[in-house]
C-alpha cells in the first residue's frame, strides 16, 4: 500500500522529496553456512543489498519519511509508541493467526451468578469454533458477522473470559470477515479520517465490553442494562459502518507496519498542512488508550460512552448524551466519570497543562 | 531452508494493495510436554553440604562409566576402586576429576587475614600450565599424570582412567573416557516443516539501544507482520519461539543500593523494573501469535544456583494472561512435535569456558554430551542447589536438539553417535550483541541463522 503511495506522489511531481526506507529480505552465504537476513534499508542502499542476498525472499516499503533518516531509531520509536498504545490488540493487524493463544480463565472466577454459566459454556466453544474457523480467510458476508458481534456486545456480559474471547473473536472476525467486502476506493485522506475517527470509537466499543464484567456488582443495576440496549441499538446500525470502514481501511494494510508507518508518515505529511484536526485526532487516540491503560476503575459503559462524546462527530454526540445521563447510578460511578472528563479536557487544549476539574 | 518457497513472490508487495490480503493460520501445536520437572524445585533448603551431590554424581554414572570402560579396553580389565589399588598393576578406575588451579578464586582465601591479598580480579580464564588433575573417590584420591590433557578437563567430571599406579603414589593414565553419548531416544519429528526459534541475550534495559529495532523486527517477522505474502507464510510454520536467557541485560544488575548509602537511593527504581515492563510488552506481542517458552539467565531475576527456577508470573501481568506463555526452567528439557531439547541459558559453557582450554562453545557443548553431564563445574565454581538424592544434570537420554543460549557466535553441528543417536548441537548467539537467532526446522534437524539488522549513521553493512 505504501509502495502504491510512494508512486503515486512521485508521478505527481508535487515537489515533496520522499524517501523511503525498504525492508529486505532473503538468504546470505555467511561464514560458509546460508544466513536468512531480514534488513531494513534506505532506498539508495537497496540495491546494493539485493545484489548480497543469494535470494530474495521479500522486499517492501517499510517505512516514507519527508526527512532523510540519518539513522533508523525514529523508526524503532515510532513504532514503539504506536506498538504501546496498542498492545492488546497487536495481533490484530498481522496475517498469521494463532488458534492457540486464547486469554487464560482468570483463577479467580468472576462472581456472576450461576445462571450466567450456561451462557458462558455456549459462548466458550463458539467464540473457539470461531477463531480456529478463521484462519483461513472467510466467506461470510460482513455485515451478519458485525451483527453478530454486536449482538453479543448487546447483550449482557457475565463472565470475563466470555468477553475476551468475544473480543478475540471479533478481532479475528473483522479483518478476514471485511476482506470479503468490496471496497470502493475513497480518497486517502477520507480514509484517514475516517479511521482516526471511528478506530476511536471501535476501540472504546471493543475495550468497553471486557471493562463491563468487571462492575460484578452493577451488572445487577438496572440503570447499566438500561443504558446497554439503549445505546447499543443506537450504535449497531452505525457500528457496522464503521467496523467495516475501519476494518475495510485495516485490511488495506497488509502489515501494521505500513499501517503504522502510515499513520506516523502521514502526521508528517499532513504537519504543514491541518495541524491541529490531525493533532486532535491522534491524541484523542491517545488519551483513549491512555484512559484504558491509566486502570481506570470498573468503569460502566455510559462513562465509556461518554468519553468519545468530545469526538468531532455530533450525531454521536447527540446519541450518547441521553445514554449516559440515564446510565447515571451510584456515587461511585459519578466521581469517576468526573475523571475522565478532566482527563480528556486535558488534552483536548492540544497539550496545554491546565489542570482542570 | 526457511523462505526458499517465498523468493517467487518477493516483489508482490511492490505494487497496489490487493483486496483481499491472505491470512495464515499459524501451524498448530501438535506435540508438546513439558519434560524439566527434575530442574523444578519445590520446597529448597540449603542446610546440606555439597559432598552428597558429588556422591550422588559418581553412584549416577559409575555403571554406565564401567559398562563404556569394558567395552572399550576389553571386559576382562580389572575395575578398582582407590582403595584396592596395587602399584604396578594395570587396571581402570572410575572416580571424580578435581582440577587444583592456582588462579582459582577462592573465597577463602580472599577473607583470609594472614594473606592480605586483595580479591583477585575476574580473569577470561583462569588456567595456568601449573594446574594438576586428581581423580577422586568415594574414599581417597590421587594425583593423575601421563596421557591425559590437563588443560582441557575441569573439575567435577566424572570419568574412567585406565592406567597404573606408579611408585610415587600417582596414577600413570595410558588411556582414558568418558560416558559418551547417552542412549538414543525415537524419532517422532514432524514430516513438514516446522520451524522453532531458538533468540537468547535479548538484554532489554541496556542503556544503549541498538539492538532496540532488531528486537522488534524479530518479532514483527515471528508474528507475520513483516515480509511479503510469501515470507509471512514461511513465518506461520514456526510453531515456537524458546528465549534461553539474558532477557535483562547486564546493566539491570547494578547494586547500587548495597553500596550507596539509603537516602540517596531511597526513591529510586531498581533498573530491572522498566525493563521487565518492556519485557513484559515485547512477550505480549509474541504471545498473542506464537507459543512462547521463556527461560531465565545469568541476569534475570529469578535464582542465582543453577537450576534456575522459571520466571514468576507476576512480574509479566500483560503476557501472562495468554496461555500460549510458558515459563520454564534454566536447564530446559521438552518435546516439540516428538524432537527432544534440552538447553541451558548458557552459564554451564561459559564456566567450563573460563576453566578449561577450550575455547569454542561448540566444542564445549559437544564436549559436555560426551562427558554426560550438562554442567560437570557445578557445584565447585558455578552455583548449584545442594542436591543429595540425584543429580539431575546427568544426562539419561540423549536430545535430539542441545542448545546453549548466550554464544559469542552462532554455531551448530549435527553429531553422529555410535548407537545412532542423532544430536543437533546449537549455540546460541546472544542477541544483543549479533542480532542473530537461529531457526531449528524440525523435519531435518537444520538449523539456519537469522539475522535483523538496520541502518545507522555510518555505512550500511
Amino acid at each position: 500500500m505504501l509502495y502504491d503511495y510512494v508512486e503515486r506522489k512521485r508521478k505527481e511531481n508535487s515537489g515533496a522529496q520522499l524517501h523511503v526506507t525498504y525492508l529486505v529480505a532473503g538468504n546470505l552465504v555467511q561464514n560458509g553456512h546460508v544466513c536468512h537476513k531480514v534488513a531494513v534499508v534506505r532506498e539508495d542502499k537497496l540495491e546494493a543489498m539485493k545484489s548480497k542476498l543469494s535470494t530474495i525472499a521479500s522486499v517492501h516499503v517499510y517505512s516514507i519519511q519527508k526527512a532523510l533518516l540519518k539513522d533508523s531509531s525514529p523508526l524503532y520509536n515510532t513504532d514503539y509508541d504506536i506498538v504501546k498504545t496498542n498492545l492488546q490488540h497487536c495481533s490484530k493487524f498481522s496475517a498469521i493467526r494463532c488458534a492457540a493463544a486464547v486469554p487464560r480463565t482468570p483463577p479467580d472466577a468472576p462472581r456472576a451468578p450461576a445462571s450466567a454459566q450456561s451462557p458462558q459454556g455456549q459462548r466458550d466453544p463458539n467464540a473457539a469454533g470461531a477463531v480456529n474457523g478463521h484462519g483461513p480467510p472467510a466467506a461470510k458476508p460482513p455485515p451478519q458477522q458485525h451483527k453478530g458481534i454486536m449482538g453479543m456486545f448487546a447483550a449482557k456480559a457475565a463472565a470475563k473470559p466470555q468477553d475476551t474471547h468475544k473480543e478475540a473473536k471479533a478481532e479475528a472476525k473483522e479483518a478476514p470477515g471485511v476482506s470479503a467486502a468490496s471496497s470502493k476506493p475513497p480518497t486517502k485522506n477520507n480514509i484517514m479520517n475516517n479511521f482516526f475517527g471511528k478506530a476511536a470509537m471501535n476501540k472504546l466499543k471493543v475495550n468497553s465490553v471486557p471493562e463491563q464484567p468487571k462492575e460484578e456488582k452493577e451488572v445487577a443495576k438496572p440503570s447499566v442494562a438500561v443504558a446497554e440496549p439503549e445505546s447499543s441499538p443506537n450504535t449497531v446500525a452505525e457500528k457496522p459502518g464503521k467496523k467495516t470502514e475501519s476494518a475495510r481501511i485495516q485490511q488495506k494494510d497488509k502489515k501494521s507496519k505500513t499501517k503504522r508507518a502510515d499513520r506516523s508518515d502521514d502526521e508528517e505529511e499532513r504537519d504543514p498542512e491541518n495541524v491541529k484536526k490531525k493533532r486532535k485526532r491522534i491524541k484523542q487516540l491517545q488519551s483513549d488508550s491512555s484512559d484504558e491503560e491509566a486502570d481506570v476503575p470498573p468503569s460502566p459503559t455510559p462513562e465509556e460512552e461518554r468519553a468519545p462524546s468530545p469526538l468531532p462527530v455530533p450525531a454521536l454526540k447527540t446519541e450518547l448524551e441521553p445514554a449516559s445521563t440515564e446510565g447515571a447510578a451510584g456515587g461511585r460511578k459519578r466521581k469517576r466519570k468526573r475523571v475522565l472528563k478532566s482527563k480528556m479536557f486535558i488534552d483536548e487544549e492540544e497539550g496545554c497543562m491546565g489542570k482542570t476539574g | 531452508m526457511f523462505s526458499e518457497q517465498a523468493a517467487p513472490t518477493a516483489q508482490g508487495l511492490l505494487a497496489p494493495p490487493s483486496a483481499e490480503p491472505p491470512t495464515f493460520p499459524r501451524v498448530p501445536v501438535s506435540g508438546y510436554s513439558d519434560c524439566s520437572q527434575p530442574f523444578q524445585l519445590g520446597e529448597r533448603s540449603f542446610s546440606r553440604q555439597y559432598a552428597h551431590i558429588y556422591a550422588v554424581r559418581l553412584a549416577g554414572m559409575r555403571p554406565g562409566l564401567e559398562r563404556h570402560a569394558r567395552s572399550r579396553w576389553g571386559s576382562d580389565i580389572a575395575l578398582r576402586k582407590l582403595s584396592e589399588l596395587q602399584t604396578g598393576e594395570k587396571c581402570c578406575v572410575v572416580g571424580t576429576l578435581f582440577k587444583a588451579m592456582q588462579l582459582q578464586p577462592s573465597i577463602l582465601q580472599e577473607i583470609s587475614e594472614e594473606h592480605n591479598l586483595v580479591p583477585q580480579p575476574p580473569l577470561p580464564k583462569y588456567i595456568q600450565p601449573s594446574d594438576e588433575l586428581i581423580l577422586e573417590d568415594e574414599l581417597q584420591r590421587i594425583k593423575l599424570e601421563g596421557a591425559i590433557d590437563v588443560q582441557r578437563l575441569v573439575t567435577g567430571t566424572i570419568l574412567a582412567v585406565y592406567g597404573s599406579e606408579q611408585d610415587d603414589g600417582r596414577f600413570l593414565v595410558e588411556d582414558h573416557c568418558f560416558a559418551d553419548l547417552p542412549p538414543p531416544m525415537p524419532w517422532n519429528g514432524p514430516s513438514s516443516d516446522r520451524f522453532v526459534l531458538l533468540a537468547s541475550g535479548l538484554g532489554l534495559g541496556s542503556v544503549s539501544g541498538e539492538a532496540l529495532l532488531s528486537t522488534q523486527l524479530l518479532v514483527d517477522v515471528v508474528t507475520g507482520q513483516l515480509g511479503a505474502e510469501g515470507e509471512q507464510s514461511c513465518a506461520a510454520h514456526i510453531t515456537r519461539v524458546i528465549l534461553a536467557g539474558n532477557l535483562l541485560s547486564q546493566n539491570t544488575q547494578s547494586r547500587d543500593t548495597i553500596n550507596k548509602a539509603k537516602y540517596l537511593t531511597k526513591k529510586t527504581q531498581a533498573a530491572s523494573v522498566e525493563a521487565v515492563k518492556m519485557l513484559d510488552e515485547i512477550l505480549l506481542q509474541l504471545c498473542t501469535s506464537v507459543p512462547v517458552d521463556v527461560m531465565p539467565g545469568e541476569f534475570d531475576p529469578t535464582n542465582y544456583t543453577l537450576p534456575q527456577q522459571p520466571l514468576h508470573r507476576c512480574m509479566l501481568p500483560l503476557a501472562s494472561a495468554y496461555a500460549t506463555l510458558r515459563l520454564v526452567t534454566n536447564p530446559y528439557q521438552a518435546n516439540l512435535d516428538g524432537v527432544r531439547f534440552l538447553g541451558t541459558s548458557g552459564q554451564n559453557i561459559s564456566d567450563i569456558f573460563k576453566y578449561s582450554s577450550m575455547d569454542d562453545y561448540l566444542e564445549i557443548l559437544e564436549w559436555t554430551l560426551l562427558a554426560g553431564h550438562i554442567s560437570p563445574t557445578a557445584p565447585d565454581t558455578l552455583g548449584c542447589y545442594p542436591f543429595y538424592k540425584s543429580d539431575p544434570f546427568i544426562l539419561t537420554e540423549c536430545p535430539h536438539v542441545y542448545f546453549c543460549g548466550n554464544a559469542p557466535h552462532f554455531q551448530s553441528k549435527l553429531l553422529q553417535g555410535k548407537e545412532g543417536q542423532q544430536v543437533l548441537l546449537v549455540t546460541v548467539p546472544d542477541f544483543s550483541a549479533t542480532q542473530t537467532a537461529c531457526l531449528i526446522n524440525l523435519r531435518d534437524l537444520t538449523c539456519q541463522p537469522i539475522t535483523f539488522s538496520s541502518f545507522g549513521t555510518d555505512s550500511e553493512d
